[in-house]
């Protein structure tokens, strides 16, 4: 269907600090941390609030410089679905999709089959201000599959919505995730949707964050959300926390 | 979806295709006020019986005057034109620094005693500067209006930068967004109420400051006329010329301004529920 997926991401080594805004002192975040990406995979990773899954993928995402280490990934085309939709309110639906594609050099029609994979068509020319908050994040969906990534990264990218609505868009993901093979990191502190979604768990805890366990996950796609295997592979995970 | 998801959407499309109020209760407070203060005018004018006082009648006489005349178009076209040229380079010149002030610690540094000097030199002073300066020269008054107009509307833009949302800059930059699409699709909308602001600000003292510079050193435009009517003794033609430059500015507050802020703040309408 399309050119074999080559985009490996490999971080080794990377620290990254941060001075605390408030009283002055260092956090490390990160040290010494080391994690590859294969082509094609899907990898997850878990932990709790402030165990700096966001920075590590910030960092993958060029966002922001390690300040030790290397990160390895070439310079592939990037899908980003952040934790907020992160949409330009004063252009359409459609606008907010193509304006992406634009900027990625592939053709904006993409941006109409993109909002019809999440069922968002008939709001293609709406004002962004008008849809709900999950049809807001399917946008942001949208907008990260359109371009054509080579690399997607979803950072907590369901949290901010009500758990009816997170699971049709896990699925949904799940459905645009086997249309086509890409490269892709998923931050979550969800292990339910880590397992569901991904072809590799990896478990962060401490600070700095080091990897307290590992899981491969041995279910063809599409999964169910009911899958017993999955919903123990969570209750492994959560363990592991 | 889900009913919940749908509902909020049917409500606000109802809203707005909700009929516009009409056109004519609109203008009415504005009319109102208009007649109101003219037929105050009329009454001192009555009460003071002074050649200082024209009243109503004497005014309009002068108005109609000036405009049967025909060269008045003529004269509020240079003014206008020359308020346009020099607000179209304080405004060009103020979103580049107002936004590198509000990006850049060393260039918000640099530009902020620039911006705290200019604030606090007197339109005047600009004027008579510009006048030895630049003499009767097309340069005079467009420099005189850009350097009294650019302080505040650099403020501004400074100010709406810094509000600017700093995670719409990271999706930009994720999705590699070009020089020029950041800075038409997401700085200048973003930075749209901060910059009609400054156009409003910077506007009002350029016309101060340009009919300063057309009394002090120029051969027409509005000020010329204001400063001739002066020597004349002609206070109807002073008021009456003051009135047309009013009905100018108010053109382009109506006209332009209200007209191009609704057309940028269209998206805000849908949610405003």
């Amino acid at each position: 269907m399309s050119a074999p997926v080559t985009t490996r991401v490999r971080l080794d080594g990377v620290g990254k600090t941060f001075v605390d805004a408030r009283s002055g002192t260092p956090q490390q975040v990160l040290a010494d941390f080391s994690l590859t990406v294969e082509p094609g995979e899907l990898v997850a990773v878990v932990g709790a609030s402030g165990t700096g899954k966001t920075t590590l993928l910030h960092i993958v995402a060029g966002l922001v410089p390690p300040d030790t280490g290397t990160v390895d990934r070439g310079d592939p085309r990037l899908g980003v679905v952040f934790q907020q939709p992160r949409l330009l309110d004063w252009l359409s639906v459609r606008e907010n999709v193509t304006l992406a594609c634009e900027a990625a050099g592939v053709d904006a029609a993409g941006a109409d089959s993109a909002l019809a994979a999440v069922g968002l068509s008939e709001y293609a020319g709406s004002y962004p201000t008008v849809l709900s908050g999950g049809q807001r994040q399917r946008v942001a969906v949208a907008r990260a599959f359109a371009v054509e990534p080579d690399l997607v990264l979803l950072d907590e990218p369901f949290s901010a919505l009500d758990e009816l609505t997170a699971r049709k868009l896990r699925l949904l993901l799940q459905d645009l995730w086997m249309e086509r093979s890409r490269t892709g990191l998923l931050v979550t502190h969800n292990p339910l949707e880590a397992a569901l979604l991904a072809d590799r768990v990896i478990v962060l805890a401490g600070r700095p964050a080091r990897i307290a366990a590992e899981y491969r996950v041995d279910r063809e796609r599409p999964r169910s959300a009911e899958d017993p295997y999955l919903f123990d592979l969570h209750a492994r995970i959560v363990s592991a926390l | 979806m889900t009913a919940t998801e749908v509902r909020p959407t049917r409500v606000s499309a109802a809203l707005a295709a909700a009929p516009r109020p009409r056109r004519g209760p609109r203008f009415l407070p504005a009319l109102l006020f208009l007649v109101l203060l003219a037929g105050a005018w009329q009454l001192m004018a009555v009460l003071l019986d002074s050649v200082l006082v024209p009243g109503v009648p004497e005014i309009v006489t002068e108005l109609a005057d000036i405009v049967s005349d025909g060269s008045f178009l003529d004269q509020l076209g240079i003014t206008v034109l020359r308020v346009a040229l020099g607000f179209a380079l304080a405004f060009v010149v103020a979103v580049a620094v107002g936004i590198a002030m509000g990006r850049n610690e060393f260039a918000r540094r640099f530009f902020e005693p620039a911006v705290l000097l200019g604030l606090t030199i007197p339109g005047l002073v600009w004027a008579l500067l510009c006048v030895i300066w630049f003499g009767i020269d097309l340069v005079n008054p467009v420099a005189a209006v850009a350097l009294s107009s650019a302080p505040p509307l650099m403020l501004q833009i400074y100010q709406g930068t810094r509000s600017v949302d700093p995670d719409l800059l990271e999706m930009a930059h994720v999705y590699r967004f070009s020089r020029t699409t950041r800075l038409r699709k997401l700085w200048l909308p973003a930075l749209a109420p901060s910059l009609f602001a400054g156009a409003r600000l910077g506007l009002s003292l350029g016309w101060k400051v340009i009919v300063l510079v057309e009394v002090f050193g120029m051969s027409s435009g509005v000020g010329y006329q204001l400063n001739n009517a002066f020597a004349a003794q002609n206070v109807a033609a002073v008021l009456a010329w003051t009135l047309l430059f009013a009905v100018v500015m108010a053109l382009l507050e109506y006209g332009i301004l209200q007209g191009l802020e609704r057309r940028t703040s269209r998206w805000r309408k849908a949610v405003s529920v």
